[in-house]
């Protein structure tokens, strides 16, 4: 049982397996009959729980689609589709465990084998994802006649299109000229969602709902042969990825692993953060004479205006809620979608605060008191998501039409003064993100809640929620705003404003007190 | 005027089930330079930390500045440490960092330029930290530490990853720090530095 050394092959598939077994017999026990009957077990109650839902949603979906609704789906399709994209090219998307990077990439062994466990793993994580998709694509182009045959044509649709994405990502990993295809695709997919949403490809969208059953079917085909042939190019330049980019996706992946299964989450912030920086040429500017805590805040503007990509596609994210409104999302959880959205801005301008409460290094030799560092750490996000939320309540105003939509949104009787919502909820976003930004690790010790749906750990869900929850209480009297009756705008305004304020100072006051 | 800065009393500090320090005396006046010095596990950095309030002590009394040392902004805008290597603030130039730290502080104790001259950092002053050499990031640390106004530095092993030219030119810059009345306790290996300062060993027994 026990080898000494390690197994003198080189370049061959027998290479590969004696390692793989070899490391397998110093980890983790074997996999017992038991572990696999537990497995299938629950594989089984998944099905059955899940099952009866999801095939009411399918049966939901038979009949013609919306036509007012089509081109927001579309483009909420294809943007998921981008967000699949980008996030394969961020990862790697080949990558292996760092031990593996580090003792097995850089020997003698056939590269394409040592590669062939995460292929396999990237090839399921295409299809689940495929599979959404297709949901999405028949949800959004509908079911005339034939629901199971249609269905079957978008989840081909679906896995064909992530399946041939992911293998492009493969290829663009290999290879500058496939990284330009990639490119290629996510760009035209975006110009695809702007399209879409701007109605222009109405006739077109009709005329692919109403496709009869042997059209669908056909370009089904089409999709599936596609993505075999790129899926069979990707495998075979698998030994052709160059170690270097493996390595660096690799470790990446390690921290990321650690990150997230050891230490905090919001560690995984800084992996990308850094890696940007590194590559970034920069010229100093000389900082502006301010009181001490504002010179200290003044690193996030700074940042932030040396990112304006992330500046331009966080205004473009803007445009969401008008999407989201016309594919007939319900006015509350549309209100809850602009108050996310408006955190979500507000998280972009806090990085000093978390960079200071992970490692408080630099925060001790500044020397400043913590309450006046948080108030004037509190400016930049509070600026960030009170501008976001009015353009994007300004993008509902355009998308529904003399602003109807919004008011519709804000309440019956929000009449011109709607947009002021979220400028006042500015205050209780940026509380909640400071919040975000300042809390601990996950608390591994936390009990784990044995519920009927399965077990909750409490530890990353408390980690999860804080944050959010300062955010979501500042923010009751906005999310409100659709229920309230005509004539009570004025008030709801107002306790907004207050409750905004209250938040923010509590928060300032409390979190600073030892400083 | 010659109260002392530091008054440590019967301090002991357990780690785990480890004693790490046991029964630690040690008084710093103004002006001195202290070096701990002792082989590595010694206890030398947790001293430090102790000094700090970051390491609770297990028994015994420290007394920084006539009180119990406090985590708040008056202590720290008396002391500098210099410690494990910060994280730097992200997109962030080396010049920079320097230039925050000069703008926090009413009176810095020399310009930016004149920083990034005597830490020999000017040609890469446009760098972000990371992709600073180690030995040019600790001397990034130092120039910080050494801008700002402190009356007392603390350094755990100042001496890392600089070159030995530095590490001489480093031993002056404390000598100055202490001739204009700041007060300097740092745990070191090297022994050129150690050589300008009182030695301790962390069990407070003088070498």
């Amino acid at each position: 049982m026990t080898r000494p050394h390690m197994p003198p092959t080189s370049g061959s598939a027998a290479g590969v397996r004696p390692v793989r077994a070899y490391l397998r017999s110093r980890g983790h026990a074997p996999v017992s009959l038991t572990d696999r009957y537990v497995t299938m077990v629950q594989l089984a109650v998944l099905a059955a729980v899940a099952g009866q839902p999801v095939a009411t949603m399918i049966g939901d979906l038979a009949g013609p689609a919306d036509p007012a609704r089509t081109g927001a789906g579309v483009a909420l399709v294809a943007l998921a589709m981008t967000a699949f994209l980008v996030a394969a090219r961020a990862a790697g998307p080949v990558l292996l465990p760092a031990p593996d990077a580090a003792w097995l990439l850089l020997s003698p062994l056939n590269r394409g084998h040592v590669l062939g466990r995460t292929a396999r793993a990237l090839l399921v994580v295409a299809v689940v994802a495929g599979l959404v998709l297709g949901l999405g694509v028949l949800a959004v182009l509908g079911a005339p006649d034939q629901l199971m045959w249609r269905l079957l044509a978008a989840l081909a649709l679906g896995v064909s299109a992530t399946v041939g994405g992911m293998a492009l990502a493969v290829l663009g990993q290999a290879s500058q000229s496939w990284q330009v295809w990639l490119t290629v695709a996510i760009a035209g997919l975006v110009v695809l969602a702007v399209v879409a949403m701007s109605g222009h490809l109405r006739s077109a969208m009709a005329v692919a709902a109403a496709a009869p059953l042997s059209v669908v079917a056909t370009v089904a085909a089409g999709g599936v042969v596609l993505s075999a042939l790129l899926a069979r190019q990707a495998w075979a330049a698998l030994g052709r990825i160059p170690a270097r980019t493996l390595v660096s996706a690799s470790t990446r992946a390690g921290h990321v692993s650690n990150a997230a299964t050891t230490l905090d989450p919001g560690a995984l912030t800084w992996i990308a953060e850094d890696n940007h920086w590194r590559a970034r040429k920069l010229a100093s500017r000389r900082w502006p004479s301010m009181p001490a805590p504002f010179a200290l805040a003044w690193h996030d503007w700074l940042r932030l205006a040396r990112r304006p990509r992330r500046l331009a596609a966080m205004a473009a994210a803007a445009a969401l809620p008008a999407v989201l409104a016309q594919a007939g999302l319900a006015p509350t959880a549309l209100w809850a979608a602009v108050l996310a959205g408006g955190l979500a801005a507000a998280c972009t301008g806090v990085s000093g605060a978390r960079r200071d409460n992970d490692n408080p290094v630099m925060a001790r030799l500044m020397g400043v008191a913590r309450r006046p560092a948080l108030a004037a750490r509190a400016v930049l996000p509070m600026v960030l998501s009170g501008s976001w939320t009015i353009l994007a309540l300004a993008g509902l105003a355009l998308a529904g039409g003399s602003g109807t939509q919004a008011a519709a949104l804000a309440g019956p009787a929000a009449g011109g003064v709607w947009w002021l919502l979220g400028p006042l909820a500015a205050p209780a976003l940026a509380a909640g993100a400071l919040r975000m930004a300042r809390r601990s690790p996950v608390d591994h010790s936390m009990p784990v809640l044995d519920t009927p749906g399965g077990a909750i750990p409490t530890g990353p869900l408390i980690w999860a929620v804080t944050g959010a929850d300062l955010a979501l209480a500042g923010c009751l009297p906005a999310l409100s705003a659709p229920l309230v009756p005509p004539g009570a705008f004025g008030a709801v305004l107002a306790a907004q404003g207050v409750a905004g304020v209250l938040v923010l100072l509590g928060y300032v006051l409390r979190a600073g007190r030892a400083g | 005027m010659y109260e002392p800065i530091i008054e440590v009393a019967g301090l002991a500090v357990d780690l785990g089930a480890n004693p790490v320090l046991r029964d630690v005396r040690l008084t710093v006046s103004p002006g001195e330079i202290v070096a701990v010095v002792g082989p590595n596990g010694c206890g030398k950095s947790t001293l430090l930390r102790c000094l700090t309030g970051l390491q609770p002590a297990t028994s015994g009394e420290i007394r920084m500045f006539g009180e119990p040392p406090a985590d708040n902004a008056r202590f720290w805008s008396r002391v500098a440490l210099l410690g494990d290597e910060p994280a730097w603030y992200p997109g962030l130039t080396a010049r920079e960092h320097l230039e925050l730290m000069g703008a926090v502080h009413a009176t810095p104790r020399m310009t930016v330029d004149a920083a990034l001259d005597v830490f020999a950092l000017t040609e890469r002053a446009d760098a972000v930290p990371l992709n600073l050499s180690t030995g040019q990031r600790q001397r990034l640390c130092l120039a910080a530490t050494l801008l700002r106004p402190s009356t007392l530095l603390l350094l755990d092993e100042p001496e890392r990853g600089l070159d030995a030219a530095f590490r001489s030119r480093l031993a002056g810059l404390l000598g100055d720090y202490a001739a204009g009345g700041g007060t300097v306790v740092m745990a070191t290996h090297d022994e050129g530095l150690a050589a300008h300062a009182r030695q301790v060993f962390p069990s407070g027994v003088t070498a």
